[in-house]
């Protein structure tokens, strides 16, 4: 398995995404933006095939798409953590939007769309070095973002209120976390696909979250459930014939069942 | 205690992405291992290599349609391995070279059918079923061969030899046969895949091009299009149909029952090999006779 590059560069690009996701995707539950972040990562659809369609590659549409996603969804709720409801609304007219956008993009292509459903389910075949290396420029600015704002992040996300009374700019670190949260998608969709971006975004952090409320072991857990199911999950799809986003979400899956077994077992 | 944190995540991070190094592995073996991305391409790679190559097709079963091809870690592994990999190119597996790109290999040759044949994306793809860049192909073939294996170059030259004068004789006499007696009579088809054959026998190809290559495409065809063909079904004006039964949707279906019903005959061809076991020329050339025989009835020559 290690002889092939292929592999190795599957196996690095799939360590660099379970880290981003896990680090976002755990501050992202906490937050309650689910569906901000399966509206992003809904966006990396049409992103792709826009992309392949004016024929650049498909990272740009990536990035550009789900993080652009990302500044208009900040830019309209303005960062209103209380106004959860008109936030959803507006999150899922912008996802709609987005997968008519997709559809129109892969019927323009003039030519074969390549695989629409790696795009939509992953694949983890034909990852290049250079891929590899732009994963792992946005994944360290993107948790160098994060080192600095975590700790107001936090805060501003446990108790908002309290968070503004003491001088912390709520409003502005939540514009700051979607557009982070953007980058992590438009990273994590590329080896799943843009459908099981939840399985490394929402599912190690669910499951870390159920483990322990403490913040850091929490956030530390969800980081080595993403990597631990991310690189078995490329084993298992190296082996056997059938397709990586099944093997990642399945045990992604598993291990959350698992995590509601230890809770129910030793309450 | 977060900054402390995402700090230690970084330096893991940083650690898996350069911990590993990407040297890839030789295969030290007398014979050429080649790769053909279709079985069309590796089934003529393997006739003319012989016993000095050894060949591996990666779509190879005839329920599958390329196009929409997905490749499997397995494919990935086989195309690593490859000191000779042919690939169609023109957008028809798309995956192909991706796969080459993230497995890089000193030493390896790649042949891209479109890039010698001079298709660009866009083009017809089916280059097979041009009996002219088939040729080309068998010499381009031939040439890597002997650059890659100088020792047995009088072989290759050999099977070369054998393979155009003796292998595809009954298909290159049929194409010249079809092309004598029916050169000019107006055709049908349900896609794109039968254009360059139909060029080669002097076919009139009256099938509006746009529904063609949407057909081919998986795209949806428009319905002034279908009109079209179902006056030319309906009024006789083509002498045959001709359609890929491997890619056949509600529409082709439809055609081909309108045809049928006209008292047009109706004849299939393939997208890959079929059966999966035969070779390009036994394939081709029962292909060439199923047409030959729809000439004969339609036109009593």
């Amino acid at each position: 398995m290690w002889d092939y590059p292929f592999m190795v560069n599957a196996f690095r690009a799939g360590a660099i995404v379970a880290v981003l996701a896990g680090v976002t995707g755990w501050f992202m539950v906490l937050r309650r933006q689910t569906f901000a972040g399966h509206s992003l990562s809904i966006v990396a659809f049409p992103g792709a095939a826009g992309a392949t369609l004016i024929g650049v590659g498909a990272a740009y549409g990536y990035f550009g798409f789900c993080v652009g996603a990302a500044v208009v969804l900040a830019l309209a709720t303005r960062g209103r953590a209380g106004h959860r409801a008109q936030e959803s609304a507006l999150t899922g007219t912008v996802q709609a939007f987005a997968l008519a956008c997709g559809l129109l993009f892969v019927s323009l292509y003039k030519g074969f769309l390549d695989g629409t459903t790696a795009l939509l389910f992953g694949t983890f075949l034909g990852i290049t070095e250079g891929q590899v290396m732009v994963l792992g420029a946005v994944a360290l600015t993107v948790l160098a973002t994060l080192a600095v704002i975590g700790r107001p992040l936090l805060f501003a996300t446990i108790d908002p209120d309290v968070a503004t009374a003491r001088g912390v700019p709520v409003r502005a670190l939540s514009v700051v976390f979607l557009v982070l949260l953007g980058a992590a998608v438009a990273e994590a969709a590329q080896i799943t696909g843009a459908l099981l971006v939840f399985a490394l975004l929402v599912v190690p952090a669910a499951t870390a979250q159920r483990l322990t409320a403490r913040p850091v072991p929490s956030l530390l857990l969800s980081v080595l459930i993403g990597w631990v199911v991310t690189w078995a999950g490329l084993a298992a799809a190296y082996y056997s014939s059938y397709p990586i986003g099944f093997y990642v979400t399945s045990f992604a899956f598993a291990g959350y069942l698992l995590a509601h077994l230890v809770r129910w077992v030793r309450p | 205690m977060s900054i402390r944190l995402t700090a230690a995540g970084l330096a893991i991070l940083l650690v898996s992405a350069t911990g590993c190094s990407t040297a890839s592995k030789s295969t030290a073996s007398g014979k050429i291992t080649v790769v053909a991305a279709e079985n069309f391409w590796g089934s003529i790679a393997l006739q003319l290599g012989g016993d000095h190559v050894t060949e591996t097709s990666v779509i190879i079963n005839p329920d599958t349609d390329p196009h929409a091809y997905e490749p499997t870690a397995k494919d990935a592994r086989t195309i690593a391995n490859a000191k000779y990999v042919i690939v169609n190119g023109i957008g028809y597996d798309p995956w192909a070279p991706k796969l080459l790109a993230a497995n890089p290999v000193a030493g390896r040759t790649t042949l891209t059918v479109g890039d010698l044949v001079g298709v660009k994306e866009g083009g017809n793809p089916h280059r097979w079923y041009s009996p002219a860049d088939v040729h080309k192909v068998i010499e381009q073939i031939t040439a890597d061969y002997k650059r890659l294996d100088p020792a047995d170059a009088s072989y290759f030259d050999q099977r070369k030899t054998t393979f155009e004068t003796q292998t595809l004789a009954p298909y290159d006499q049929l194409v010249a046969a079809i092309r004598a007696k029916y050169a000019g009579t107006p055709i049908g088809a349900s896609e794109s895949i039968v254009s360059p054959l139909a060029d080669a026998l002097g076919l009139t190809m009256l099938t509006p091009q746009s529904f063609l290559k949407a057909t081919s495409e998986g795209t949806d065809p428009t319905a002034g299009d279908k009109t079209t063909i179902d006056r030319q079904i309906g009024t006789k004006q083509i002498k045959i149909y001709i359609y890929n039964s491997q890619n056949s949707t509600p529409d082709i279906a439809a055609q081909v029952k309108a045809a049928k019903a006209a008292g047009i005959p109706v004849t299939t061809v393939t997208e890959t090999l079929a059966p999966a076991g035969s070779t390009f020329e036994q394939w081709q050339t029962t292909q060439l006779q199923g047409i030959q025989n729809a000439l004969a009835q339609a036109t009593g020559k």
